[in-house]
């Protein structure tokens, strides 16, 4: 049975692409030093991928 | 409360005594007794091979039914079961034998069977197509814990180009065969979920006749490596810790030992990695989910992936894993393809060490590392 509605992963997926450029500069930023990654290494630039996806996931 | 009546709990085999004080004891029946210095005080341990518990047999149950229900999906995501399956059913092409009787362990959908029935192409034959492997297989028996993944594809065509029986076991670790029942054991993609591979392989080596192969590919090692690096920094930063997703899985080191130790001979072990590039890291993990391949570590994180963490993980799975102008992200898949044999009479055997008369660089050539 083929269910038209979408699933919230797909909807999840569609958000976060809207956003490359902030996961772009999260990505460097943890990959930058991965040897030695703590809580929070990264939490300034997390912060703004994670209000952009807020964002942009109200618009899908 | 006396104090006979406190301790009946603890000491099993009470001592009626014939006291008026203790009025419960005298209607009761006369119990063989024990006297307490035979309680067994010591640590004890339950006798065979400690068990060893990696993955949670019942949740792999549940996923497998699961992820069949939605035909549509666990078909379209059979991408790389099928690959396999026909890759590993190549291998039967070298051996010039018939198989009356063939096992088929952790069959899932019962893609070698598919695969068996597919012509292969030949250019020497008119048509431009061989007989397919299944013509040299009288019955194939596939086993699998899940009876929704096992039936899937029972009204499909290729049901009928090869006698199948699919039976479900409750538990694929115990294989209930007598010895020397089948003349070849395949398995594709699915022992890799076992919790003590050396047990299975030995009761393989049990049911196979005597010089009969046992032809099985795994996912190895370095699978996925990808997403365990990725998911591990997520969750680092993301939580400050880390928590398994990723199956531990064996590296081709050590099957050659596993196999050995099962007592197979002649062993052929040989890898290949296949990379499949994917949208983004969520359909790597749907498609995962509908191949019924989700965790199923006994001591994971129950529930699902933060959506934190799944955000983290995709920024820095394409940060890291990602290639310059490329579509989609890399996902590793490295198959261990393993061959060995029953030890059976006549069975060709290696010489000796040292025996050998001829240099092999005098017929293949190559040079010396001087010589460069």
């Amino acid at each position: 049975m083929p269910s038209t509605r979408t699933r919230p992963i797909e909807r999840f997926a569609k958000a976060t692409a809207k956003c490359s450029a902030e996961a772009a500069a999260y990505g460097k930023c943890v990959v930058a030093d991965y040897n030695a990654v703590h809580k929070d290494m990264c939490a300034k630039e997390f912060m703004r991928l994670k209000d952009c996806f807020l964002a942009a996931s109200k618009k899908v | 409360m006396s104090l006979p009546r406190l301790l009946r709990p603890l000491v099993r085999s009470h001592i009626p005594t014939p006291t008026a004080s203790s009025p419960t004891t005298a209607h009761l029946p006369s119990v063989p007794t024990r006297s307490c210095i035979a309680r067994r005080t010591y640590a004890m341990q339950t006798p065979g091979n400690p068990v060893m518990e990696i993955f949670n047999r019942r949740v792999k149950h549940l996923q497998k039914d699961r992820a069949a229900q939605n035909v549509e999906e666990s078909r379209k995501t059979d991408y790389i079961k099928d690959e396999v399956a026909r890759r590993l059913c190549e291998r039967l092409l070298d051996i010039k034998r018939d198989f009356p009787q063939v096992l088929d362990l952790g069959a899932n959908s019962c893609n070698i069977a598919r695969a068996l029935t597919t012509p292969l192409p030949d250019e020497g034959s008119p048509t431009g197509q061989a007989e397919p492997l299944a013509s040299r297989i009288s019955h194939l028996t596939c086993i699998d814990t899940s009876s929704a993944l096992l039936n899937r594809d029972i009204d499909q065509p290729f049901n009928r180009a090869l006698p199948i029986t699919r039976q479900v076991v409750p538990d694929l670790e115990t294989l209930p065969y007598a010895e020397n029942s089948f003349d070849a054991v395949l398995s594709s993609l699915s022992i890799h979920w076992i919790n003590d591979l050396p047990s299975l392989l030995a009761q393989v080596n049990h049911i196979l006749k005597p010089d009969a192969p046992f032809i099985a590919a795994m996912f190895g090692g370095d699978t996925l490596f990808e997403l365990r690096t990725s998911l591990q920094l997520a969750d680092l930063e993301r939580r400050g810790g880390v928590s398994p997703h990723v199956s531990p899985l064996a590296d081709v080191r050590d099957v050659g030992g596993l196999l050995n130790k099962a007592g197979f001979k002649m062993l052929t072990i040989d890898v290949e990695d296949i990379v499949v590039e994917f949208p983004d890291t969520f359909s790597l993990m749907a498609d995962l989910q509908a191949m019924g391949e989700s965790n199923a570590i006994l001591h994971r994180e129950m529930g699902p992936l933060g959506r934190e963490v799944l955000l983290a993980n995709e920024a820095i799975y394409r940060e890291l894993h990602m290639e310059e102008g490329a579509r989609g992200i890399p996902a590793t898949f490295r198959l261990i393809y393993m061959i060995g044999w029953k030890e059976g009479a006549g069975q060709a055997q290696p010489l000796e060490r040292g025996s050998g008369q001829l240099n092999l660089k005098d017929i293949l050539g190559g040079g010396s590392f001087e010589q460069k």
